[in-house]
């Protein structure tokens, strides 16, 4: 801010010299006696005023009193006016004795008679300066909140966006479209199964972006669905197993998150292998929490990218759903086997 | 007259299809397949066909890894389903590249585009169907490099240079020079020293690529490549260079 003045120096200087200036007006155009010492006492008030109010913004700033509720601003306000203004007076009468700016009038009076006179004067010189400090503040703060509120829903909206993109992995249909085709020659049962299997996938993915959560039985499908596709395509290749409670059939989890996972099971487990390997996904109930995960034959080695798509959107979509309740991890478990793991809340808010 | 064909792919059904897809074209001969890299490898030294159907995913390696380990690569018709790497790779080096489910029209241009090559090649008779898994390497073959995003199939007689940089050799081609992991000394029990000579213990250039020759220190040779790489040529092999060039 160098080479510029800040807003808020801008409004001390605007302010206090339209003080002058108002009270120069009057005073030459309405005064019926001449005042000893008239322009030294505004000029000095003026100066002290700047001094005691920048003191109070200090005072406001190291309080938080910006932070409060409005209701207890107010208040606030109230006080550090009445405090601020005694000081304000207090100094200004002080300083004017010390000068001997003091006009004869008022000279008999004592310092503390004085001070409660110039008071009241001052407090409502600072009731205006705070209302329009606080109201700048108030509004700020609200125009930012707005700001922010938007980039976040925009962020959410993006994101949202690229999940459901990624869903899907483009490889995958295309495979499976090319094993569906051989398919209708060898074995035409299986190829019209698939088919159905494939429309139920794409459907639901489609659908996907409309729900919040959506019940595990209907992800549990899908993913059933999925991963016959993929066995038409691995064959001996792919084991899959399930164990699954009953229980929680009907709990509510992220839509296509399962899906995500076992596709990263798929593409960096089983295809790697020569001989493949096995998929296997669990749900229970552990303590009060609702497990949920996916183990894979394979080993992950170090360089596995955690900002990459899968993770990245899994870890991501539990905190926006779930806030810190939420849990997952991925991990090397013996028997070389990789596992992937989602615990949540069992009840929701 | 036919084309000796392997078809490497992880997918039973995708070899089968693929297979279906060949029947059409009588030039076509589909001598075996395999279903991983290794096994590609071993049974393309077995059987050194004149081109082979490649997937880019497999498990463990990857097709590209398959053509590095290669001497020499046969024609390759690369399948993919969808894979924006491997996508990329083949638009930056124009590579022959199917994406699956295979459309008949597109196979039809690969294999037709394939025939033209081959007659060019050979001067009218198609691929020549002689086992030579040991042969020398001639001029026309081709070998497969690749270097970061960036491969090439590139004919023998477009390199100038082998240069030796630890365990890899440096090829010298058009304005690249990628590495390659094999051994100076193997390559040179492959290349056929009629066109290749072994000039000192870090090179072997390309005779045809040769633009000046003058004497060196020590009754040595300096030569100087059309590409502009100046090369020393040891005493010893000097005597061995005159021998050749005076008959």
């Amino acid at each position: 801010m160098k080479g510029t003045i800040s807003k808020y120096w801008l409004c001390q200087i605007g302010g206090w010299s339209t003080y002058i200036i108002v009270y120069t007006f009057f005073y030459l155009t309405l005064r019926t006696k001449e005042q000893p010492f008239f322009f030294q006492v505004l000029f000095l008030d003026a100066i002290i005023g700047i001094a005691i109010t920048h003191l109070m913004r200090f005072f406001i700033q190291k309080m938080g009193l910006l932070k409060l509720r409005l209701d207890y601003q107010i208040v606030y306000i109230f006080l550090t006016t009445i405090g601020f203004s005694f000081l304000f007076a207090f100094n200004s009468i002080f300083i004017e004795d010390l000068l001997q700016f003091t006009s004869e009038q008022f000279k008999q009076y004592s310092t503390l008679n004085k001070t409660l006179r110039a008071s009241f004067g001052c407090f409502l010189f600072l009731l205006i300066w705070n209302l329009i400090y606080f109201m700048y503040h108030n509004i700020e703060k609200n125009r930012q909140e707005q700001i922010d509120k938007i980039r976040l829903e925009g962020l959410v909206k993006e994101l949202e966006l690229k999940t459901i993109k990624s869903h899907i992995n483009p490889h995958f249909i295309f495979n499976a479209l090319n094993s569906i085709r051989a398919l209708v020659d060898e074995n035409p049962g299986r190829a019209r199964q698939a088919i159905t299997e494939l429309s139920n996938i794409l459907r639901s993915s489609m659908q996907a972006e409309k729900l919040e959560t959506a019940p595990l039985k209907r992800e549990l499908d899908i993913v059933k669905d999925y991963l016959a596709l993929e066995h038409i395509r691995f064959e001996d290749r792919l084991k899959v197993e399930y164990d699954i409670d009953e229980d929680t059939l009907d709990m509510p989890v992220p839509p296509m998150m399962l899906q995500t996972l076992v596709e990263n099971a798929i593409k960096h487990g089983i295809s790697h292998r020569v001989s493949g390997g096995t998929i296997k996904i669990t749900s229970d109930f552990i303590d009060d929490r609702h497990e949920l995960s996916v183990e894979n034959t394979g080993y992950l080695n170090g360089n596995y990218n955690p900002e990459g798509f899968g993770l990245y959107s899994t870890q991501n979509r539990l905190m926006l759903l779930y806030g810190e309740k939420a849990h997952f991890e991925i991990k090397n478990k013996e028997n070389n086997m990789v596992v992937a793991t989602v615990t949540m809340p069992v009840t929701i808010f | 007259m036919s084309v000796r064909t392997i078809i490497i792919d992880d997918e039973r059904l995708a070899r089968n299809e693929l297979r279906k897809l060949l029947q059409e074209f009588s030039e076509i001969e589909i001598i075996d397949e395999a279903s991983n890299v290794d096994e590609g490898i071993e049974k393309i030294e077995q059987h050194s066909p004149d081109l082979i159907f490649l997937d880019i995913q497999m498990p463990g390696k990857t097709g590209f890894d398959l053509l590095e380990a290669l001497d020499r690569a046969p024609k390759v018709v690369f399948t993919t389903a969808f894979d924006e790497y491997a996508l990329k790779a083949f638009e930056v080096n124009a590579l022959d590249y199917l994406l699956k489910p295979i459309e008949p029209r597109r196979l039809s241009d690969a294999v037709q585009k394939l025939s033209l090559e081959a007659f060019k090649e050979n001067g009218g008779g198609a691929f020549s169907t002689l086992a030579r898994a040991n042969a020398l390497l001639t001029e026309n073959d081709q070998v497969f490099v690749k270097d970061g995003d960036r491969c090439w199939f590139v004919k023998l007689n477009e390199i100038r240079l082998f240069e030796s940089v630890g365990n890899y050799a440096k090829v010298f081609f058009s304005t690249n020079k990628p590495l390659i992991l094999k051994s100076l000394n193997a390559l040179e029990d492959r290349l056929d020293d009629k066109v290749f000579f072994r000039a000192n213990r870090k090179h072997i250039i390309n005779m045809r690529w040769i633009e000046k020759i003058e004497p060196y220190f020590n009754g040595g040779l300096l030569l100087e490549l059309k590409g502009g790489e100046k090369i020393e040529v040891s005493r010893r092999q000097t005597v061995k260079f005159k021998e050749m060039m005076s008959l």
